[in-house]
């Protein structure tokens, strides 16, 4: 009972910040400018732009187009793109597809190349595959994704020419973005992890685990590698969140149609409805991610569950 | 040491395609078409839409020309020719009569005649489509006079009409597919008149059409046309030297000069039609004397600016009117490059030491700003540059507060119409939005060339016009820029001066 009641008041925690983040943004962007001036070309005339504004509704107090967008989230409508002149859901429904495979493909890369390396260089703590593994990390840490796609597109794709520069389709145009994007994530969780673990390797509980006769690779893998996890998990939950809207450069580098684009075009076109709509997109990625690493708690960590 | 270079990087390519042949046969051209005869271009920025009435800029239109027709087109001379209609003239002043192309059809097989363009001009001004064409303001409306004639009805005479409906707002849509289906479907399976016709769009990735047989002018050379949008100029340099795309257009000379020396990419720059001048401030401060706007005039050294900064790929022009413009008067000669002109005229004026002032500039033209506040200061004129996002500009620079940008900004004009009339629409007469010049003789030059309806009438007031602004200097007139494209050895294609990307005539070998 005691656990429904925390999961209800998580839940209704995310909700306040999904309303506040609406509301915050739909006052933000429309003090960033007048769309009408984006949308036509700059000899329109004072009445062309006046029509233009009156018939896109735009014209209307300011409090009754914010309850008229609260009314349409709570349906589901984020209403019409100003710039695309088409439904909203469906403008971010075209590029979804592409985000959410470029995040996954992303996070995969990450871990798969992470949780080893931050294992192995807490396991040779201060040794020369640790200094190996910690130089590779801040390398990757320190390399902004336009300058590593770029690089990486000058070797396999012009150089090699074994992969496409940019583009969309088949998996062998997600293998240079989803790598660029995942450098950032590989490195910092395997910065983590590595100190998680070192400072889980000291433990009581492992030398118990040693003394019942249990192997390294069992100790490690049974005792450490489940007790260093817990750090670990929330900044995978972040990194979900961010891989999935903070893809932007990548995405402009390798023309890769995902929401990180819309969304920057979104805001230089002044598109109130569809900065909106990502915004609270992004929100909600954030917070549903949240709400999960926060419940995984509870099965990974027995305190909370006793806690609650 | 290119072909030594070439080679290494053909024998890595050889082996990375042995290990990779099946991950790559999956990119690149449809199964449908032979690749000799697809040609896959890309331009930075998307078609914001499919539905040729909701979109009012180039990188739709270069999308757009190829799949829907235009009343008048422009061709490679640049001259005015005939489109979906053959010819045209002037009823009376307030309407223009279109004679219409006999057979033409759109994809779907329904009729292209007078009666699709009366709708199709009624859509337009319907205020539900939101259309952001606005360069049919004038128009009133139009009748069909017979299945092959429609007289256009404006609300004064528009003398530049023809061409207007050369691209935007001069393009015919379909009335009974449009009634069937309505306007969203219409903007995702869009159905024209053009050379070719829609196949599929990925937004942001791939756009692909296929050459329509039935095209009135003959079918294309082409048989496949593919557009793909590449916001980063590396990356679609890189696209274009690992063969994923066959040209790529409206490069900035600075990522031209990147791709120099690199074997299999030629550079190509065609004279254009965009240009560029410092507007200034005359209502106010040092910019209200004559003298101080000479100086500015005579101490920009386009010519210097051209070669050192656009690596020559931009002609100075004599005022803002470019060559290729109808109006455009060559007796009208450019300022000399003088600095100790420059100076003395600023001394005259009260400011022996120079001045200080700002200039403003898109974050787009930044290059070019920084290179003319240097210039200035050799004259003594030091401009501290501010550079803005470009939607932060065009809303001041569209703004009622003809001072948003500051007393002196550079602009940049496409004259796409092909028309002087288009390039001093906003920014001459006293009481226009963007115009910061106030001369009565203007002004009246502005209203003959706007509404007269013998063509030498409006040529005078042109040579008159370009006279004035010689002698007035308000503004600093710069350069017009070149259409530059790269492409590999197979394309064959050259652009008008309004770069739009119309490929009907494009032709690929090999």
């Amino acid at each position: 009972m005691n656990l429904l009641r925390t999961i209800a008041g998580k839940i209704g925690g995310a909700l306040l910040v999904l309303f506040c983040v609406a509301t915050v943004v739909f006052f933000l962007v429309r003090i960033s400018g007048d769309p009408v001036k984006v949308l036509l070309p700059p000899d329109a005339t004072v009445a062309q732009e006046a029509s233009l504004r009156a018939s896109l509704g735009l014209d209307r107090p300011l409090f009754l187009q914010y309850l008229h967008y609260l009314g349409g989230i709570l349906r589901f409508d984020f209403g019409n793109s100003l710039f695309y002149d088409q439904p909203v859901s469906s403008v971010l429904a075209e590029r979804l597809p592409a985000t959410v495979e470029l995040a996954a493909a992303a996070l995969v890369i990450a871990l798969v190349l992470a949780i080893p390396a931050g294992t192995l260089a807490a396991l040779r703590r201060g040794k020369s595959s640790d200094t190996g593994v910690m130089t590779g990390v801040l390398i990757g840490q320190s390399t902004p994704p336009f300058w590593a796609g770029i690089l990486l597109i000058l070797v396999f794709a012009v150089g090699l020419q074994v992969l496409p520069a940019s583009g969309y389709g088949g998996i062998e145009h997600l293998v240079l973005p989803s790598v660029t994007l995942a450098i950032y994530s590989v490195a910092m969780i395997a910065r983590l992890l590595r100190s998680s673990l070192i400072d889980v390797l000291g433990a009581d509980y492992m030398r118990t685990a040693r003394a019942k006769g249990l192997g390294e690779l069992g100790v490690v893998l049974g005792h450490g590698l489940r007790n260093a996890a817990l750090p670990v998990v929330t900044v995978i939950g972040l990194e979900v969140g961010s891989l999935l809207g903070g893809a932007i450069l990548t995405e402009q580098v390798f023309s890769w149609p995902g929401v990180g684009r819309l969304t920057v075009e979104a805001i230089s076109n002044r598109d109130f409805p569809l900065v909106q709509a990502t915004v609270l997109f992004f929100a909600a990625t954030f917070v549903v991610v949240n709400l999960l690493v926060d419940l995984s708690y509870t099965f990974l960590d027995p305190r909370v569950r006793v806690r609650a | 040491m290119t072909a030594r270079r070439q080679s290494r990087r053909d024998a890595l390519r050889l082996g990375g395609l042995a290990t990779l042949a099946p991950l790559l046969g999956a990119c690149g051209v449809s199964a449908a078409e032979p690749r000799s005869r697809v040609l896959r271009v890309s331009q930075p920025d998307e078609a914001k839409t499919l539905d040729p009435q909701k979109q009012g800029d180039m990188p739709s239109m270069n999308v757009l020309i190829n799949m829907f027709d235009t009343l008048t087109t422009r061709g490679t001379d640049n001259r005015l020719g005939p489109g979906l209609a053959t010819s045209w003239s002037v009823l009376d002043e307030q309407t223009w009569r279109f004679h219409l192309r006999p057979g033409v059809r759109f994809h779907n097989g329904e009729p292209c005649d007078a009666h699709a363009v009366q709708y199709s001009l009624d859509r337009l001004r319907d205020p539900a489509t939101h259309s952001p064409i606005v360069e049919l303001r004038y128009v009133d409306g139009a009748t069909v006079v017979d299945p092959l004639t429609v007289d256009v009805h404006t609300s004064k005479h528009d003398p530049i009409l023809p061409a207007k409906v050369s691209l935007f707002g001069g393009v015919a849509v379909p009335p009974r597919y449009l009634d069937e289906v309505g306007p969203e479907r219409f903007a995702r399976d869009p159905v024209g008149t053009g050379p070719f016709r829609f196949v599929s769009w990925q937004r942001d990735h791939e756009l692909r059409m296929r050459a329509f047989p039935g095209h009135w002018s003959g079918r294309p050379k082409l048989a496949e046309l593919v557009f793909k949008p590449m916001p980063n100029p590396a990356s679609a340099l890189a696209a274009l030297q690992s063969d994923e795309v066959d040209m790529v257009t409206q490069l900035t000379p600075d990522a031209a000069r990147q791709l120099a020396g690199y074997g299999g990419v030629r550079i190509e720059n065609f004279p254009g039609m965009p240009t560029y001048y410092l507007s200034l401030n005359t209502r106010e401060g040092p910019l209200a004397d004559r003298r101080v706007r000479q100086a500015l005039n005579h101490a920009v050294d386009v010519p210097l600016l051209v070669k050192a900064v656009l690596d020559g790929k931009a002609r100075e022009v004599p005022t803002m009117f470019p060559r290729e413009a109808n109006g455009f008067d060559p007796a009208i000669p450019a300022y000399t490059r003088d600095i100790r002109r420059a100076r003395q005229l600023l001394a005259e004026a009260g400011y022996p030491n120079g001045l200080d002032t700002r200039l403003t500039a898109s974050n787009a033209d930044s290059q070019v700003a920084e290179a003319i506040a240097g210039l200035l200061a050799h004259a003594g004129v030091r401009a501290k540059v501010t550079v803005l996002d470009p939607s932060t500009y065009k809303s001041r620079l569209t703004s009622s507060n003809s001072g948003a940008l500051g007393p002196i900004y550079l602009a940049k004009n496409t004259g796409w119409t092909g028309d002087a009339e288009s390039l001093v629409q906003s920014n001459i007469r006293h009481d226009r939005r963007q115009s910061r010049w106030h001369d009565p003789r203007a002004d009246r030059l502005i209203d003959i060339e706007e509404s007269a309806v013998d063509p030498r009438a409006r040529m005078r007031a042109f040579t008159e016009l370009q006279w004035l602004l010689h002698t007035e200097a308000p503004f600093v007139f710069l350069f017009q820029l070149d259409n530059i494209l790269a492409r590999n050895d197979r394309p064959r294609w050259r652009p008008n001066a309004v770069g739009v990307l119309d490929m009907d005539s494009a032709e690929v070998t090999g």
